[in-house]
């Protein structure tokens, strides 16, 4: 039998049904989902295991730190960046979940950006990796739009009254990537060291002055 | 919809739990789900929009207290079930019943992810048409309560802003998560914070929302 049409309505019915029969605990659901698929043909689990793999290690902050990176050291690549973030990505062979439509925006001294995705968990995957736990939460879905300097606040960010908040809700497939500011005093330091100094939080926008000898992504 | 997800400038959440969790998985099984969602054999008609349409029809209490992969785990198992492709029992035993499903391609394989993890997928559409506004252009979002899926968040319904940028046309989720696939012109827009919430009055800051065509009307 082929798989019938699916009206994404229907899961109003669907929901309290699965509710009711699957088990409570998520990793016991999971498992069951993934033991099921794999007998019926339609997943392998080694693929399961190379994409948790992948995005264990090797997709994550550090790819978002090489851009920023590269954009504070060639100032060709950062105006690409800014008008096609999507295809100069591609130049450094960085692409994949949630990139097709990448939109750089650069904080300045007038200007501060803040990325949210009010109705669900939009986020640039491909070069970011997984998601912090606070952005997906519902405390920081629904106050990023309305009080952003009150979130901005949370995350330790003062802004001043001088600089404008300009705050990013994902509600389409674009996705968002903010370019921190270039720490002063980083003259000396080549784009390898630069990259350390770039954090997850200020791709985000939730951290807005970059330290030097900072731990970063 | 009208719905719990829609999360934007509502109040009563609490403060931001900002302490870093260190690992992107907290748990095992959030891992696997997350690679389910990568490498599973999905019907040709399944979508991005159909996925999230799908996750915020979860019961509210549930949306807003079960974990964040659980609700990726509810929406899978909507799509399955609605599909034909498993029963409820089969989800609830994670046994097959030995019943099949055509037309299905067969799963990605491990050899397939290191080229799957390099491309993602593209939403931008042709057009037949002009788009109706362009940048610099005043709109007013439309005062709307649609009983579908949409992705005009309501606290920026019977909203003035003005057009940034054009992005050609893109899949209309409106349509596509309930299997009418069609585009419609995109834009950015920005609003003033002080007119998306009356206690900002005096802010300087902005909110910018990607919005397809229907959404908007001229602002005159």
């Amino acid at each position: 039998m082929k798989p019938k049409p699916y009206d994404s309505s229907q899961a109003a019915d669907l929901h309290p049904k699965i509710h009711a029969h699957v088990p409570s605990e998520p990793a016991l659901r999971v498992k069951a989902l993934e033991t099921l698929l794999v007998e019926k043909g339609l997943l392998d689990s080694a693929a399961v295991d190379a994409w948790v793999e992948a995005y264990s290690d090797e997709i994550g902050p550090k790819l978002g730190a090489r851009v920023v990176a590269r954009a504070w050291t060639d100032d060709a690549f950062r105006a690409r960046l800014l008008a096609d973030g999507a295809a100069a990505i591609g130049e450094l062979g960085i692409g994949g979940w949630a990139l097709n439509h990448l939109k750089v925006v650069a904080n300045t001294e007038a200007v501060h950006n803040l990325v949210v995705c009010t109705l669900c968990s939009c986020y640039p995957h491909g070069l970011l990796g997984i998601p912090p736990a606070w952005y997906k939460l519902e405390a920081y879905r629904s106050r990023a739009v309305r009080d952003p300097r009150g979130v901005l606040a949370e995350f330790g960010v003062t802004i001043g009254d001088e600089v404008r908040v300009d705050v990013w809700d994902s509600t389409a497939e674009l996705r968002y990537l903010v370019v921190p500011q270039r720490p002063k005093g980083s003259e000396a330091l080549d784009a390898a060291g630069l990259a350390k100094l770039v954090t997850r939080n200020s791709m985000i926008g939730a951290e807005r002055d970059l330290l030097l000898g900072a731990g970063g992504a | 919809m009208d719905g719990v997800h829609d999360l934007g400038g509502k109040l009563g959440f609490g403060p931001i739990e900002v302490a870093d969790e260190g690992s992107p998985f907290h748990g095992a099984w959030e891992g696997r789900m997350m690679g389910i969602a990568r490498a599973i054999s999905r019907p040709p008609d399944w979508n991005i929009d159909k996925f999230r349409h799908s996750r915020e029809l979860e019961a509210p209490v549930l949306y807003l207290t079960r974990p964040y992969y659980d609700q990726w785990y509810k929406a899978y198992a909507c799509m399955l079930v609605g599909s034909g492709v498993v029963t409820l029992d089969e989800l609830a035993s994670g046994k097959s019943d030995g019943s099949t499903v055509t037309g299905m391609a067969s799963p990605m394989s491990a050899d397939e992810v290191p080229e799957a993890k390099r491309h993602g997928a593209g939403f931008d559409r042709p057009y037949d048409g002009e788009p109706r506004f362009s940048v610099g252009e005043a709109v007013l979002t439309r005062n709307v309560s649609p009983v579908g899926h949409t992705r005009l968040p309501a606290y920026a319904r019977g909203r003035s802003g003005v057009i940034t940028a054009t992005h050609g046309a893109h899949v209309l989720p409106d349509a596509a998560a309930h299997g009418e696939p069609r585009a419609e012109p995109l834009y950015t827009v920005r609003f003033r914070l002080s007119d998306l919430f009356p206690e900002r009055q005096g802010s300087l800051d902005q909110v910018h929302l990607d919005l397809w065509q229907s959404y908007l009307d001229a602002d005159r």
